[in-house]
């Protein structure tokens, strides 16, 4: 509640400024309890702070090779989900940086393939898809999950992986490229696929047992190896510049992604229209504003009481100084204008008046929590009964979300993803008995599903609800939807 | 606006206006009505934008009587008062020539789509007509800030107090009862309850039906027996189309609920109410979910009493309807109206509880006296409806406080909805239980049998 905002209670400003001096060990802990207690909240303030831990982790690992890099974000990453793990677009973040690293990593082993392509005859690129760890007697957690053997190998064996112990496990299922440079390297011993089923009992115990390059079942792969281990040295170095350019790259996407949303409100927004709105988002009023730049329209805000309403009265009167979280830190462009002095007449509603109001409205542009891959949303509450009336009165509802707000989650239960809040802020304690009366309920966010929404406009232009799952699958490798979640792992 | 001036105030006759500039109280009586004639004028002027700089010639005659009490005329709600305290220097000062382009574009806080609706409530006796009677005047302002609220809650407290006029009513020499109480006395008694709230549709058609009855009293009865008819006719109509049929609707509605019902209602009908205690009564067991809404919170009240009598209630804003409806196994609804399309007219925010129940496959009862019907129809929220006034929604402390100040910010504040006549399964009324599309029948029925 903004009520904390005021004075010393850490926000995202304050940790962001606290990040610079503080142990990465203990920046990971702030931002968990951060979260918890919701200090940190909505979905934006979560993204920055996620991405600029992240860069920290990276920056501070002391890393030799890419598996161990993805294990230890993995690793930060379950611990922040588990904090909160309705602030979706924490997993988004990590996810899109574990698919930015594998990336990265991809780049590079093809160079190594390149290279080592002329002093080793390899089969073909398929096998590349079928090998992978089968070292994985050693693994801890036994899951038959290709990623999960692919990162564990990495971080199991680090330093001794150049042993040709990947053999691999038949395996038909098409995969995705695997991405480490170690199982590159595997590859570039060319064992046959059925083969190395009998490596199995030879090969396990080596990775453990031996050191580094030293003795390898597979005599020739030694040269291999050591050049290999060089190379990774030499590169680790680049690929460390380039995870972390990467990440800001992440953060880049973060500030610019209302303005690049806000480019294509002309094209959606025309004279003279009767816009309706909920909640108070920074997505959303940019885009407003910058449609107001060329047109006159109106406004209809309806105020989502009881969790947002001071935000949304503090937005419509432009007193909005702290309403964002961490503005203070952050930025000048938290500042926005209220829509009211850019021209557009802005009438502020109750919720209740909206199936009574719908009817003049032209169209629905709604906020988001999060985005579901199937195109359904989660927003705050109140969001679903507005576009059912705009349904029922045939208005057409936009949705304006970063693709960061994108989630590649898809829960079987909806009400799971839900958000309950303080019930206090309904029947507080001035209503003296009835605080022990009543049951009374305050969920914080609704889930709209996907037949009431016509349109999603994100960074990267317009697209119907039913093709959001192509965006998800761009962002997102399949390996690490449920890297939180082993167990549902496939 | 002489807040001090009582509305019977009736001094010495003072022939030329700027003589009250000393003594405001001492205008009589007839100066009083021209004076709150111009103030209305000016009122109504102000209420529309367009006509700025037409305003100050439309409310120059008002200007020579309304320039003593200037600084009082913050009556006006709606307008920034830094607003008002800045026009009135200029009207007081006689500027009759040419303040128009001077005074300062005064913002319009209408919403366009309501500007058909705006009425200026009255919140004080202050201006209200001499003849208005004290027990009217106790009323308006109770219906003004809610203290009786609800449509039959209105309507009794109406007919109760017009009972009150007409016991005190003597006809003048020279006139009838019949021809002379509806112009004379009960007129202004109606003006004055509909400048503090406009009226609702039962009182409406309550006072129609008063009416008639004092056209249909004889001329040759003694003023005596006629009063004393028309208050027992008064108590018999109460009796029957109100108390009676409550008790009717109630026990048929509660006749409905089962055990193990999940009842969800929204905000507060005292009918509902009466058959969510009678099913108590009759020793159902259900649990009620009351939906609610800002600002009235009307809800609040329904809870509390359920919850006192023992009754399982959840309590949620509308927010939390969507996550509730899959709960509930019926919806009861009360009315403001119901309107001869079959759509229902009641408090705002009724339409999205029924959506969201056609939605859940939920039945949706409207429990609604006949009173309650109407020959209107109505498509949308937007044609018939009152406006609230704005200031309702602001929050102590918050942000709106000054939102006046904004430049094209406007708050809107409505205080009913028009539910689509397919959401409404049935109507249970003291006729019967009834689709909606038979409204009208069982309106011109009622009326007829009148």
């Amino acid at each position: 509640m903004p009520s904390f905002q005021a004075g010393y209670a850490p926000n995202l400003g304050v940790f962001l400024k606290s990040l610079k001096t503080q142990q990465l060990e203990s920046s990971i802990e702030n931002l968990i309890s951060l979260l918890k207690r919701r200090q940190i909240k909505n979905s934006r303030p979560c993204a920055i702070a996620t991405a600029h831990l992240l860069l920290r982790v990276v920056a501070k690992f002391r890393w030799t090779d890419i598996g161990k890099l993805l294990e230890r974000i993995r690793e930060v990453g379950q611990r922040l989900i588990e904090a909160q793990p309705r602030e979706m677009v924490v997993g988004n973040i990590i996810r899109r940086v574990l698919g930015m690293i594998r990336d990265e990593a991809k780049e590079d082993r093809n160079e190594d393939v390149s290279d080592s392509a002329s002093n080793s005859q390899i089969g073909s690129p398929q096998r590349q898809h079928s090998d992978l760890g089968v070292a994985k007697a050693a693994a801890p957690p036994p899951t038959f999950s290709p990623l999960r053997f692919a990162s564990t190998d990495a971080s199991e064996l680090a330093e001794t992986s150049e042993d040709d112990v990947f053999g691999g496990r038949p395996q038909t299922g098409h995969r995705p490229p695997l991405l480490t440079s170690h199982t590159s390297f595997a590859v570039l011993n060319g064992v046959p696929v059925q083969q190395s089923m009998f490596n199995l009992l030879s090969a396990t115990p080596s990775p453990l047992a031996t050191p580094p390059g030293t003795s390898s079942p597979h005599g020739k792969s030694a040269v291999n190896a050591a050049s290999l281990a060089h190379k990774i040295a030499t590169t680790s170095k680049d690929l460390k510049a380039e995870v972390i350019s990467g990440i800001e790259e992440i953060i880049d996407e973060l500030d610019q992604v209302d303005d690049q949303i806000a480019a294509y409100a002309q094209e959606h927004i025309h004279s003279n229209e009767v816009i309706l709105t909920h909640s108070s988002s920074l997505s959303v009023q940019k885009f407003l504003l910058k449609a107001a730049d060329k047109r006159k329209f109106t406004v209809i805000v309806a105020e989502s009481y009881p969790n947002d309403h001071e935000a949304v009265h503090a937005a419509v009167t432009g007193k909005s100084k702290a309403n964002i979280e961490g503005a203070d830190e952050m930025s000048t462009e938290m500042f926005v204008k209220p829509l009211s002095s850019a021209g557009i007449t802005v009438i502020l509603i109750t919720d209740a008046s909206i199936f009574a109001i719908m009817s003049r409205v032209n169209k629905v542009i709604l906020a988001t929590h999060a985005v579901i891959a199937n195109g359904g949303l989660i927003a705050s509450a109140g969001a679903r009964i507005i576009a059912k009336a705009a349904k029922v009165h045939r208005t057409p509802v936009i949705v304006v979300s970063g693709v960061y707000k994108l989630s590649p989650e898809y829960p079987f239960e909806f009400e799971s993803l839900i958000e309950y809040g303080d019930p206090g802020a309904i029947v507080g304690y001035q209503d003296g008995a009835l605080v022990d009366n009543l049951e009374v309920d305050n969920p914080v966010y609704d889930y709209v599903p996907p037949d009431l929404v016509d349109l999603y406009i994100t960074n990267l232009g317009a697209h119907a609800p039913s093709y959001l799952y192509r965006i998800v699958a761009d962002h997102y490798k399949i390996e690490d939807i449920n890297f939180h979640n082993p167990e549902l792992q496939f | 606006m002489p807040s001090s001036n009582p509305p019977t105030a009736a001094g010495p006759p003072k022939p030329d206006p700027p003589a009250a500039q000393s003594d405001a109280p001492k205008l009589s009586g007839a100066e009083l009505k021209k004076q709150k004639q111009a103030e209305k004028a000016a009122r109504r002027a102000q209420a529309i934008q367009g006509k700025q700089a037409a305003a100050p010639a439309i409310a120059a005659p008002a200007q020579s009587t309304e320039a003593p009490k200037g600084p009082k005329v913050q009556q006006q709600k709606r307008r920034g008062s830094t607003l008002a305290a800045r026009d009135i220097p200029t009207r007081s000062q006689k500027a009759v020539a040419a303040p128009a382009p001077v005074e300062p574009k005064k913002e319009d806080k209408t919403v366009e789509f309501f500007r058909h609706l705006y009425k200026p409530r009255m919140t004080s006796i202050a201006g209200a007509s001499k003849d208005v009677h004290p027990a009217v005047l106790a009323l308006g302002l109770q219906m003004s800030n809610y203290t009786i609220c609800g449509s039959c809650a209105r309507l009794v407290a109406t007919l109760q107090a017009f009972k009150r006029v007409i016991e005190s009513y003597t006809t003048p020499p020279g006139n009838s009862l019949t021809r002379h109480l509806t112009s004379h006395v009960l007129s202004p008694q109606i003006e004055y309850l509909a400048s503090c709230r406009p009226l609702s549709i039962s009182m409406g058609n309550a006072i129609r039906w008063l009416k008639l009855e004092i056209s249909k009293v004889d001329i040759n009865t003694p003023d005596t027996t006629a009063k004393a008819d028309l208050c027992e006719a008064i108590d018999v109509f109460i009796r029957e189309r109100v108390t009676f049929a409550d008790q009717v609707i109630a026990s048929s509605a509660a006749e409905r609920i089962k055990d193990g019902d999940v009842i969800l209602t929204y905000a507060k009908s005292s009918i509902v109410q009466k058959s969510l205690v009678k099913a108590h009564e009759d020793g159902k067991k259900f649990r009620v979910i009351v939906v609610d809404s800002r600002p009235l919170h009307e809800g609040k009240h329904l809870a509390a009493a359920l919850a006192d009598l023992g009754i399982e209630v959840k309590y949620c804003l509308i927010n939390g309807l969507s996550h509730n409806i899959q709960d509930a196994t019926k919806v009861l609804l009360g009315a403001h109206a119901m309107m001869s399309n079959g759509r229902l007219f009641s408090r705002i925010g009724t339409a999205l509880v029924a959506m969201e129940a056609n939605e859940a496959d939920k039945p949706v009862l409207v429990l609604c006296e006949t009173i309650k019907f109407t020959e209107r129809v109505a498509l949308d929220s937007i044609v018939h409806n009152e406006i609230a006034p704005a200031d309702e929604l602001i929050i102590p402390g918050g942000a709106l406080e000054n939102w006046a100040d904004m430049k094209k910010l406007q708050l809107c504040n409505p205080m009913y909805d028009v539910t689509p006549a397919e959401y409404i399964q049935m109507i249970v009324t003291e006729s019967g239980n009834v689709p909606p599309t038979s409204v009208p029948v069982l309106h011109r029925l009622g009326n007829e049998s009148q």
